[in-house]
């Protein structure tokens, strides 16, 4: 098992994307605090699932985010910044708000697709609340539906700065 | 003036006077009456035991007393001890058990049999023939059947645990009967004296036998794999004070008699026979914590733990007989000490912890450590008392079990270097065995605080528990100073029970001395369990102090305590004593071999929306399965068998003793 594992890491060597050049115009006051590493508290507010995959090969061995600085986290007590997808449901606007309050200052709120910036194809709904900036403040928005890893990536960049 | 005679006549005394009580007495003044007296029995008999300790000795002959046996007594050191261990439980378990029987157990033949279960616990170790003993013996395990089945009208699970107690302790009592007979037929006649001086004279043959019985029905007294069935069942099921005796004295008797047969009447032995022991005793260790871990029930949990400890008790008995077959006395004495001291230790927690746990059962009728928690705000001095006996059992410092243990594996360890193959691959197991122990000894003890004590409770039962009556109260603190006061200076009995080691093992030299620092003998190593925990107490402190100091700085803020954005969080989201096992039991999955079953019921409409999930796990006793279960179908079998030759009729009953009689005859005829 493990040896099989060896044997194809070895085999495959490295699949990550060269890095591209480092952004020069950082997301808000708080990056400077941060100093170059962000831990990530997901939410998924509402989306249909497409933010998520997404997001999911951005942390995967092509894009790998973590190289810049920025890592996922199981809990917002552990996070700088939050990564909101989906518009925010009735059913979630509580819980939003709470992860919100729960997260340590200093923090940074991401806004990831169309739906999260402005309800998307979900607007009008009537398990909609809002945006998620009717909820909680939002500090970096990406848009896309859903938004290409890189420009999840570039996002994060922003806040690591790095 | 000679204090051993004086304790044990005021033993008798206040013992028989107090049974008197029990029927005379009407029922409110019962239980006090019946608990001082039984009190001071047990006080007697602590005042008897260290006497003996300290080197007095007394004997009584009383050929005419019991028709053909007789009764002969003597208190010697190794009896002395046992005899204070006994008297120290029974005083602290009958004062606990003034309040605890006026709801439980109050009725005349409950409260009359105690002070003579008591008396017979204080003379098993003084007895010094086969008949007294044996007489002792019985009246010893009738007189706790009586007070297991206390509550039998009110559970019926008690009927239950009393037939598998009388039937397992029965089968012990003919081990032992058949043991001591085998001997007895190769000696003068039956006192012990006789019995040593004909121990010379045995093939190593009929010594092997006897000794195999004798641990065989011994074994099965104090719990020991794979006799150790009744007591987790027949502790839960008892009255705790009861519980507490049985647990914490009672199962001693056991020790004491392989001690006994195995030392002093058989004068040592083969080497093979302290490796069975030594084996045993690891096994038992072992399997005990392991199925004390995973049980959810608190008294229970308690019993297994008894056979985990009399396992420690054995490796060290065992470690013991096989230094002084090699000829070793000196490091024979120290193993032999940390066997006695952990049986001192063992008492004194095992008291401790049985006591509080009577406790919650009497605040909130449940054993099920699933429906406790949050006991804490009701009943601080029980909690308080559970977790002290908590630490106390866990085998780390400053906690009592700790200083016995550390001296067993120092022997054992220390063992090693003169040692044949044999004892060279068994000690480094032992040591891996005990390693273990106290290892999960640390977890399942956790779990018995924590879920049951900490948190939250779990059902109303436990949010309304209230503290308990005084005298309860009281039972609790005498065990717990005896757990600190052995826990901190062990020094205070160790030179008495270095002594008795000593003896036992035959050599002068002192194992252990020192009061504050103990320092082994012929060994180098020394502990001074004292200072290790003020440097402990120091440390956290300290910890606490530069905590407080650090959050003092930015000053600390309210938050809502997180809960997934959902909340509020309920008692149910707790940890569990069984989600708290279950890491555990899925790393000895292939040894406990837990039974599970899921059951889905869906919605007619879709297979897709479920309905109901039902979910059950058990943890059957494996070696009880395997060993137990064959025994009893074959009994049952052999018994519809034998339903057929009794059909009912006279007739063929007297043809049975008829065929029988003549058959003896022609036997008789022939053989001459
Ligand atoms: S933005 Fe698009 S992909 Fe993302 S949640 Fe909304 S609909 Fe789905």
């Amino acid at each position: 098992m493990v040896l099989s594992l060896w044997r194809k890491i070895r085999r495959t060597g490295r699949v990550a994307e060269p890095a591209p050049p480092p952004p020069d115009a950082a997301a808000g006051p708080a990056v400077a605090e941060l100093a170059g590493s962000v831990q990530i508290r997901h939410v998924d507010a509402g989306s249909c699932n497409g933010c998520e995959v997404e997001i999911g090969s951005a942390f995967g061995p092509v894009y790998d985010a973590e190289r810049y600085g920025a890592r996922l986290v199981a809990a917002p007590r552990h996070a700088d910044a939050l990564l909101v997808t989906g518009p925010v449901t009735r059913n979630m606007a509580v819980a939003l708000r709470r992860t919100y309050e729960a997260t340590p200052e200093p923090k940074v709120v991401v806004a990831v697709g169309d739906c999260a910036r402005d309800c998307g194809v979900f607007a009008g709904s009537y398990g909609v609340a809002g945006a998620v900036r009717d909820v909680v403040p939002v500090d970096v928005e990406i848009s896309g539906c859903p938004p290409r890893p890189e420009a999840i990536v570039a996002a994060l960049r922003s806040l690591t700065g790095r | 003036m000679n204090l051993v005679a004086l304790g044990l006549g005021a033993a008798a005394g206040a013992g028989v006077a107090s049974a008197l009580m029990g029927l005379l007495v009407p029922r409110p003044a019962r239980a006090a009456a019946v608990g001082l007296g039984s009190a001071v029995t047990g006080a007697a008999g602590v005042l008897a035991g260290i006497a003996a300790m300290t080197g007095q000795t007394w004997s009584m002959a009383a050929p005419e007393l019991l028709p053909i046996a007789g009764v002969f007594l003597e208190v010697d050191a190794l009896g002395g001890l046992f005899l204070a261990v006994a008297g120290a439980v029974a005083a602290v378990a009958a004062i606990y058990g003034i309040g605890y029987s006026r709801h439980h157990a109050d009725g005349r033949a409950p409260q009359a049999v105690l002070p003579l279960f008591v008396l017979t616990l204080l003379i098993v170790p003084i007895a010094a023939s086969v008949g007294t003993f044996l007489v002792c013996w019985e009246l010893m395990a009738l007189t706790s059947l009586l007070l297991v089945l206390t509550e039998h009208r009110r559970r019926a699970q008690v009927g239950e645990a009393g037939r598998w107690y009388a039937i397992m302790t029965h089968l012990g009592f003919m081990a032992i009967l058949i043991g001591l007979l085998v001997f007895t037929a190769q000696a003068a006649d039956d006192t012990f004296p006789a019995l040593r001086a004909a121990a010379a004279t045995l093939s190593p043959a009929v010594a092997g036998l006897v000794f195999l019985m004798i641990l065989v029905g011994f074994g099965s007294k104090a719990g020991v794999l794979p006799l150790h069935a009744w007591l987790p069942r027949a502790h839960p099921e008892a009255p705790s004070h009861v519980s507490a005796l049985m647990s914490a004295a009672m199962v001693n008797a056991g020790v004491y008699g392989i001690v006994r047969v195995g030392f002093d009447l058989l004068g040592g032995g083969a080497r093979w026979w302290w490796l069975v022991v030594l084996l045993l005793g690891a096994l038992s260790a072992v399997y005990g914590i392991l199925q004390a871990a995973m049980s959810t029930d608190v008294k229970r949990l308690l019993g297994y733990s008894t056979t985990e400890n009399m396992g420690l008790v054995l490796v060290g008995v065992g470690a013991s007989g096989l230094f002084a077959s090699a000829g070793n006395t000196v490091l024979a004495a120290l193993a032999m000490a940390a066997a006695l001291l952990h049986v001192c230790n063992h008492a004194a927690f095992k008291t401790l912890l049985f006591l509080a746990a009577g406790s919650v059962l009497h605040a909130t009728g449940s054993r099920d450590l699933d429906a406790l928690g949050g006991l804490r705000r009701g009943m601080p001095a029980t909690t308080a008392a559970f977790g002290l006996g908590a630490l106390a059992a866990s085998a780390l410092p400053p906690g009592t079990a700790f200083v016995s243990e550390w001296l067993l594996l120092q022997s054992l360890i220390q063992g090693l270097p003169n040692a044949g193959i044999a004892t060279s691959i068994v000690l480094p197991v032992a040591v891996a065995a005990v390693a273990l122990t106290a290892g999960l000894a640390v977890a399942t003890f956790v779990k018995a605080f924590g879920v049951g004590f900490l948190a939250r409770p779990r059902s109303d039962a436990a949010a309304n528990a209230a503290e308990s009556p005084a005298t309860m109260l009281a039972g609790m603190g005498l065990a717990g100073v005896a757990c600190v006061a052995l826990a901190l200076v062990p020094g205070l009995a160790l030179p008495l029970i270095g002594r008795v080691a000593g003896g036992i093992a035959g050599t002068q030299t002192a194992p252990a001395t020192g009061a504050l620092t103990i320092e082994l003998a012929e060994v180098t190593g020394t502990l001074s369990p004292f200072l290790l925990t003020v440097a402990l107490l120091a440390a956290a402190v300290l910890v606490v102090v530069a905590l407080r100091v650090a959050a003092a700085r930015p000053r600390r803020q309210e938050a809502r305590l997180w809960d997934c954005g959902a909340g509020p969080m309920s008692a149910r989201m707790e940890y569990t004593a069984t989600s708290f096992a279950e890491p555990l039991q899925r790393v000895f999955d292939n040894v406990v071999q837990p039974v599970q079953d899921v059951d889905v019921t869906h919605y007619q409409e879709s297979r897709y929306l479920v309905q109901a999930v039902e979910y059950r796990r058990q943890i059957p006793d494996r070696i009880e399965r395997r060993f137990y279960e064959p025994v009893l179908l074959a009994v049952a079998r052999w018994g519809r068998a034998g339903r057929r030759l009794a059909t009912g009729s006279v007739h063929r009953y007297l043809g049975y003793g008829f065929y029988t009689l003549c058959a003896l005859l022609i036997a008789l005829v022939v053989m001459r």
